[in-house]
């Protein structure tokens, strides 16, 4: 489904944040991102969902597919539109608009159906229904969680990325949000990439597991071949 | 009721300041980017419709022209001279409206000469009174367009999937971009209302007080309505607007005679030339010294 291929990228045209990565996640299944601080994990779903060139950074070589459609040099809008979504790192919504605001700003762009998946949204997560009216802005942490993932799904995506859902949360809520994430792949069939630096929740859900580190990728493997131990060494390395 | 008479003036031309401000409200809201060139085009607006009523189009047509045009040309500015400068800091882009501004004048004072112009009228000549004070058509049709425009303005932002788009793209950039909007469009959008509310603006204003390159300097006289409005509140705009009309127009009227009047009897000060000129600026120091977020607006503080 997505094939990222010797993919390199750098920041203001000298910083190398990723070297030679290969990615590939299969349609339907959940593959975890895993490194340290810094490792590069974010830049790779960045670049894939087409953001890097708003924040001065750029992919130097490879390339990133999916289904077959070269995803270099695409705007954003574009890339969404063809069926990826991705919730970024800190929670990012509009906090001085509406819950229901915020839900129909996603869905503007992926207006056919919208109404149905807005249904679907606020049966999984009916604290979305209930703060409805009020400022995303009072929401806690791991109700504007719940809030990004419902705008990525309100873009009716095949291929959902989350950058670091669980950073910042309660271990309580941290169960949740992976729940969710189960959910959505058992319910609808979603294929979903994870980043995140160490949980162990996350290895039972993943089919497939990478692992970065100073922006190279140093493992691929299935799950139940990493440990504690082993990532520490890795991360270490 | 003569206090009563200075406000009413006061009103009308604080209505169209809150026009213009509106502009720079909107295009600081979602690109960060405070636009000195607005006066600008408030001018060539002006100009504009003066220009196409010198060829022989009615006056209403030509306003109406102008304000597609300056809509163009706002587009096409932010096409030509800020996409471009995308990576470049903020502060590069505010030096570059500056440049836009300066640009404007130039081309101006080349076509049109330095000197004050009688601009044609937009409304019919004539006054009505209302319990002993008079509203020339010209002060309440200023008025009331601006009124309607703002109030038209305001609801099509809050109201419309497009003015949607705008607040998304005013309230974070990144998850804008996340959810599918073009961002860059979204900016162009703003431009291209900006520059037709100052178009209108500025025509307003040139049927009021006649025209000159002077007129761009009521960019300058807008930066205090949008600071003391609150930088990015669109409503704070509007009020702020208003107030500053009505306190020039009673500076003008009654303060200004006042001081002369006991500056004459105590000293050999004869004028205090244009008090009413002062005002904003005076207004703007005070409004940062006791309340640096402006009166409509907020406190930045963000939930981590």
């Amino acid at each position: 489904m997505l094939d990222v291929s010797g993919l390199s990228v750098r920041y203001d045209s000298v910083i190398a944040a990723l070297e030679g990565i290969d990615f590939e996640v299969g349609e339907g299944r959940i593959v975890a991102l895993l490194g340290p601080n810094g490792a590069g994990k974010s830049t790779l779903l960045k670049a894939i969902a087409g953001m890097l060139p708003f924040e001065q950074g750029e992919i130097a070589s490879g390339k990133a597919v999916f289904d077959g459609v070269l995803l270099n040099g695409k705007h954003p809008a574009a890339i969404t539109r063809s069926g990826i979504a991705l919730v970024q790192d800190g929670r990012q919504c509009f906090r001085n608009l509406s819950v229901g605001e915020n839900l129909k700003a996603a869905s503007f762009r992926h207006s056919k159906g919208a109404e149905d998946r807005l249904q679907l949204v606020l049966t999984y997560f009916p604290i979305l229904e209930e703060f409805y009216a009020r400022p995303a802005g009072v929401l806690s942490g791991g109700q504007l969680q719940m809030l990004v993932i419902g705008m990525a799904l309100m873009i009716q995506p095949r291929l959902l990325m989350l950058d670091e859902p669980s950073l910042g949360l309660s271990p309580v809520m941290v169960q949740s949000v992976f729940e969710i994430v189960e959910r959505l792949h058992q319910d609808l069939g979603m294929t979903v990439v994870v980043a995140e630096q160490t949980v162990p929740r996350l290895m039972e859900i993943a089919d497939d597991v990478y692992v970065l580190s100073r922006g190279h990728s140093v493992l691929h493997a299935p799950p139940d071949e990493i440990d504690e131990d082993r990532l520490q060494s890795l991360y270490l390395s | 009721m003569f206090v009563l008479q200075l406000a009413v003036a006061g009103i009308a031309i604080g209505s169209v300041y809150a026009l213009i401000a509106l502009g720079i409200v909107l295009i600081y809201k979602c690109s960060g980017v405070v636009n000195f060139a607005q006066g600008g085009y408030a001018m060539l607006g002006a100009f504009i419709t003066y220009g196409l009523t010198s060829v022989g189009l009615p006056s209403v047509i030509a306003l109406v022209l102008a304000i597609a045009v300056m809509g163009g040309l706002g587009a096409l500015t932010q096409i030509l001279v800020l996409r471009p400068m995308l990576k470049a800091p903020v502060v590069a882009v505010m030096m570059a409206t500056l440049g836009i501004l300066i640009t404007f004048r130039a081309v101006c004072l080349l076509i049109w000469g330095p000197d004050q112009i009688g601009f044609p009228a937009l409304f019919p000549i004539g006054a009505i009174e209302l319990s002993g004070i008079f509203m020339t058509y010209n002060y309440i049709a200023a008025f009331l367009l601006s009124a309607i425009l703002c109030a038209g303005f305001l609801a099509f932002y809050h109201y419309t999937p497009i003015g949607l788009m705008q607040r998304c793209t005013a309230d974070n950039t990144r998850a804008a971009l996340a959810v599918g909007i073009h961002v860059s469009n979204q900016v162009t959008i703003a431009w291209t209302a900006s520059a037709m509310l100052a178009g209108l603006g500025g025509a307003l204003l040139a049927s009021l007080n006649g025209l000159s390159l002077g007129l761009s300097n009521i960019g300058l006289v807008a930066f205090p309505v949008i600071v003391l409005g609150g930088m990015t509140s669109l409503p704070g705009a509007v009020v702020a607007g208003l107030v500053l009309g009505i306190l020039q127009a009673v500076t003008d009227g009654v303060l200004t005679p006042a001081i002369e009047r006991f500056l004459r009897e105590h000293t050999d000060i004869y004028s205090v030339g244009t008090l009413q000129q002062v005002i904003p600026y005076a207004l703007l120091v005070l409004v940062l010294l006791v309340r640096p977020q402006g009166i409509f607006g907020t406190k930045e503080s963000e939930r981590v």
